[in-house]
Formats: structure tokens, sequence, C-alpha cells
């Protein structure tokens, strides 16, 4: 009987220790159900969110296309991008109906050789009447800086603030730039013993000479010009290296009037057909 | 029934009787005492059982427990990860959507359509962002503009035969210089109208593409007033300064040095800045002169 008692205690000590421990953990039943529950969300969200990540993927896919679309069409490879917005708008200004946007944004890409890194600032400021945007501060980096045509005018640029500007231009002095190399490499394939780029592919100047004829040297130099408004303009300009003994023999003066002759050349013949003929004086 | 040990009413058997009365209370106590014990023990019994069972019950439910809660922390990691991927991807999508709208500071923005892509041309003032234009080109052979809201004064036509089909790129870029160009002669004309409105002598003369404007003012050269007429006129249409400018004095009869220098001065202006800057360039002088000629 002693025992039994004993037996009796220690399961009821038992028992209470458990009846502890169980209150501490979920209980089973709701457990269960909740379980089944987020299993079903679970299966219903997953193959939400599945549909999600492929929809995303196809959409991202699209996107991408669009942008490489528009690299392309424009020339311009924009990279990177992203935009502050800082509201100005004063308590004085909510009454009169008027409302001030302070946008900060930073681009960077590139247009074939050049890359560029922009920081500007747009103020935004909408009356009842009317809105305007205007662009209160541009930061222009540039790669290559080795360029002395772009430098200057990107300086210009800055302190106009002339962001389409800046593009605009970029866009034709990339084109014509291009356009030298390419022609100034057609004429060194075409002939390589007497054209000479001194400077490389990317050279502005390109020499003709021929071997039977030492001495005497012909430089073409071609300048891309962005002007004042922003204008690209091709300007070529011929230097002439002559012996000495060759230019006391020269009555008529040919060589004295061929940087001027040359520019006359240019505009009636162009400047491809007006450097063919120059290289044919020496072939 | 009679009971088994019959007993007999004489002398003798009475202490017997007492006897075994006694005998059987006794008897019955005993079994009171251990029926009594008895119950108490199949109650402690029972009992015992009871509880060993609930134990019992309590163990099972409690490993239950415990597994349970094992299992259902295994499932959250997986849940994680996917989530993590739709972020990223969530953020790569409005990452190239940023960029796709950043394009219209370049000047060329678009938006592919069904048949070929609408490009969006901005335009400006040097940091005055002005109206946009847009070009609906549809892809085919040959390339041809669905629609558009460029102005009927810009050559529009003109530049899509000589550019269009041969070269996309110099088409959009050239159609972007007239339009820019446009936008910044109509910017200053209405700056001119708007700001300068108490140097102006009557009414601003201009034709829808701005490249012609005709317009007279008045300029304070201390105690002097003079009354200037300007006529300006754009023949490149993709440059915002004129090509030819007239300044004339209006007075009667031969101009004294002084109008003379400020006419001639005027014109230079005029040729290199835009309107609305000389204009303020001439308010300016007369605070000069004023202060020199006082």
């Amino acid at each position: 009987m002693e025992a039994g008692w004993a037996e009796v205690r220690a399961l009821e000590a038992e028992i209470a220790e458990l009846q502890r421990t169980c209150a501490k953990l979920p209980a089973p039943l709701e457990n269960m159900s909740r379980n089944r529950k987020s299993f079903h969300e679970l299966l219903q969200s997953d193959s939400e969110e599945q549909e999600s990540s492929k929809d995303l993927k196809s959409q991202l896919e699209h996107l991408k296309g669009e942008l490489s679309f528009l690299s392309s069409l424009t020339g311009f490879n924009v990279g990177n991008y992203s935009k502050k917005t800082k509201d100005l708008t004063s308590a004085e200004m909510i009454e009169k109906g008027i409302k001030k946007v302070m946008q900060r944004h930073r681009l960077s890409g590139n247009c074939c050789m050049v890359t560029f890194q922009l920081e500007f600032q747009i103020l935004e400021i909408e009356t009842k009447e009317n809105s305007s945007s205007i662009i209160t501060d541009l930061n222009i980096i540039m790669e290559p800086t080795d360029y002395s045509e772009l430098s200057e005018f990107v300086s210009r640029v800055e302190e106009r603030r002339d962001l389409l500007m800046f593009f605009r231009s970029l866009h034709f002095f990339v084109e014509w730039y291009e356009h030298r190399k390419n022609t100034f490499k057609h004429f060194k394939d075409k002939y390589p013993s007497t054209v000479h780029l001194s400077e490389g592919p990317s050279s502005h100047c390109m020499e003709i000479r021929s071997a039977s004829q030492p001495g005497f040297e012909l430089m073409v130099v071609w300048r891309i010009q962005i002007n004042e408004e922003g204008k690209v303009l091709p300007k070529l300009d011929l230097l002439t290296k002559v012996p000495h003994q060759a230019l006391q023999l020269d009555k008529r003066r040919v060589i004295e009037t061929a940087p001027l002759n040359f520019r006359t050349l240019l505009g009636t013949l162009g400047i491809e057909a007006a450097l063919e003929s120059l290289i044919n004086c020496f072939v | 029934m009679e009971p088994a040990n019959s007993f007999r009413l004489d002398g003798e058997s009475k202490g017997g009787v007492l006897a075994y009365l006694e005998r059987l209370e006794a008897q019955v106590k005993k079994s009171e005492v251990l029926r009594r014990a008895q119950i108490k023990e199949s109650a402690l019994r029972t009992k015992i059982r009871e509880l060993r069972h609930r134990r019992d019950q309590l163990r099972a439910e409690v490993k239950l427990r415990q597994v349970r809660v094992k299992t259902s922390t295994n499932v959250e990691p997986d849940r994680t990860v996917e989530v993590s991927e739709q972020e990223v991807l969530k953020r790569q999508r409005e990452n190239v959507i940023a960029i796709l709208q950043a394009y219209r500071f370049t000047g060329l923005s678009g938006k592919l359509t069904s048949r070929g892509v609408c490009v969006c041309i901005s335009t400006a003032f040097e940091g005055t962002l002005l109206d946009s234009y847009f070009v609906d080109l549809v892809i085919q052979k040959p390339l041809w503009i669905h629609h558009h809201s460029v102005p009927a004064f810009i050559p529009l036509e003109r530049i899509a035969a000589q550019l269009l089909q041969t070269d996309i790129q110099r088409f959009l870029f050239t159609l972007s210089e007239y339009l820019n160009a446009y936008s910044g002669r109509k910017y200053q004309a209405d700056r001119l109208q708007s700001d300068f409105a108490a140097s102006l002598a009557g009414p601003l003369q201009r034709n829808a593409l701005c490249n012609l404007l005709s317009f007279t003012y008045k300029e304070k050269a201390g105690a002097q007033s003079m009354l200037f007429c300007a006529r300006l006129l754009y023949k490149d249409l993709t440059r915002t300064l004129p090509t030819d400018v007239t300044v004339t004095c209006q007075g009667m009869g031969a101009l004294s040095t002084l109008q003379a220098e400020y006419r001639a001065s005027h014109e230079t202006l005029f040729y290199t800045k835009p309107i609305h800057q000389v204009f303020a360039s001439f308010s300016q002088g007369e605070k000069l002169d004023s202060r020199v000629w006082s």
C-alpha cells in the first residue's frame, strides 16, 4: 500500500511536469490545422511566386530588349542612372498652389569610344498657370580626356547647363570622329606606302609622302571643332614640307598657294575626292 | 433456512450464544475492515492505472508536439530563398525602367510599339527644358511615319525624304536639331515679350517658325531716350542665333555719335547673344550709364 501511494505521488508529479512541457509547445490540433493551411498557402503562393518569377523574367527580357534597341537607335548607351527627389514646397507655397521640387540625377554611359558621367540638378516649379523645369547644376566627366576639342566644349556646356546640347553635339562629334577614322583607314589601306598615319588609326592628321621623292611631304590636318552654338564642323588644313631648292624653283608659287587651293578643292570635290587627288600627286 | 450452527436455548449454550455473537461481530468487523481495505486497494490500483495512462498520454503528446515543431521549422528556409529571387528580379526591372525613362535627358527617348517605335524628341534652351515632340515610326520596308506632333512649318517631309530610309539615327538627330532650334527661338521671343515688355515700344512681330522677328525698343543713354528698330532673320533653321540682323535708329535727321555707337553695338549683340540676354545687358548698361551721367 505504501509503495502504491508512493507510486501515485510519483506519477502525479510526472504528469504535472509533462503538462507544463506540453503547454510550452504549440497545441497539436492547432498546429496541424495551421500547418495544413500554411502548406496550402505554400502551394498557392509557391505557384503564385513561381508565376511572378516567370512573369518578372519575361518582363525583364522584354525591357532589356527595348533598352538595347533604344541604345542602338540613339547611339547612346546608358549604363547607370539614379535619381533623388527633394520636396522644397513650403507651407506658404502650398497655400498659393505652388509646388517646388528639386531632383538630383546621376547618369553614366558611353557613346562609341567616349564615356560620360553626368550629375545634374533639375528644379521643377509648378503653379496653377504653368510649370517649368530648369537645370540648375550640371557636371560632366568625360573619358578620354585628351580630346582638347571636346574638353573646351564640355566646360562651355557646363556653364550654360545645356544638357541636351551636350548629347546632341556629342553625337555629331562622334559621327565625324568615326568618319575621319574610316576615311584615313581607307586611304591607308589603298595606298599603304604613300599614306602614313603617325598617330595611329585615330590620328587627326594624315601624311602623304613618296619613297621616290624624299623631302617632299604633304600633311592633311583634320580637326573636328565644336563652335559656340554647339555645331560640329570639320576643319581641314594642308601643310607642306618641301626642300629649300624646290621652293626656289617654284616660280608659280604652287606650294605657297597649296593650302588655300586645298580649301577650294574641298569645297568643290568634298573631303574624300580632295584627299584622293592629293595622294595621286605622289603615287 | 436454518443456520448451520443452530443454537440451543438451554443454560449451557447461553454463554456460547454470546460468544458466538461476539465471534460473528468480530468476523463481520474483520470482513468490513478487509472489505474496506480491499476497496481502498482496488481504488489505489485504479488510480495508479489511470495516472499511468494519463502519463503515457502526455508523454506521447509531448513527443508529437516536439516532432511537429522540428518539421515546421524546416519548411521556412525554402520560402525565403524564393522571395529574395523575386525581389532581385523586381529591383532589376525597376532599374531598367528607370534607365529607359532617363533617356529623355539625352534628347531622344522612345517606346517600342506593336509596329515599330514611338520616338520622343525633347527640346531645351540652355538650362530650360521645353516642349517634347513625338514621331511614331512603323518599321517596315519602307519605313514610314504613322503620326507625329511636329509642327507643320518644320521641314519634316524633306528631312525624312533625305534620311529616313538610309539612316534613322541621322534622321532623328537632324530633326532634333531643327526642333531644338525652333524651341530655342520661340523661347527667346516669349521671354522678350514677357520679361522686357516695358522696353518694347510696340508689339513683337513674329512668324510661326520664329525665324523672322521685328520689334521696336527704347533705350536710354543718360537723359537721351533712343528708339531702335530691330529685324532679326534666322536663315539657318538649325540655329538659335540670327544670320541677318538689321538695327536702325528711329529719329529725325542724321544720327548722333552716341546713337550710331549704340546702333552698331546692338547689332553685334543680337548676332552673338540670345535676345533676352541682350535686353538684360541693356538694363544693366542703363544702370551703369545713369551712374556715369548723373
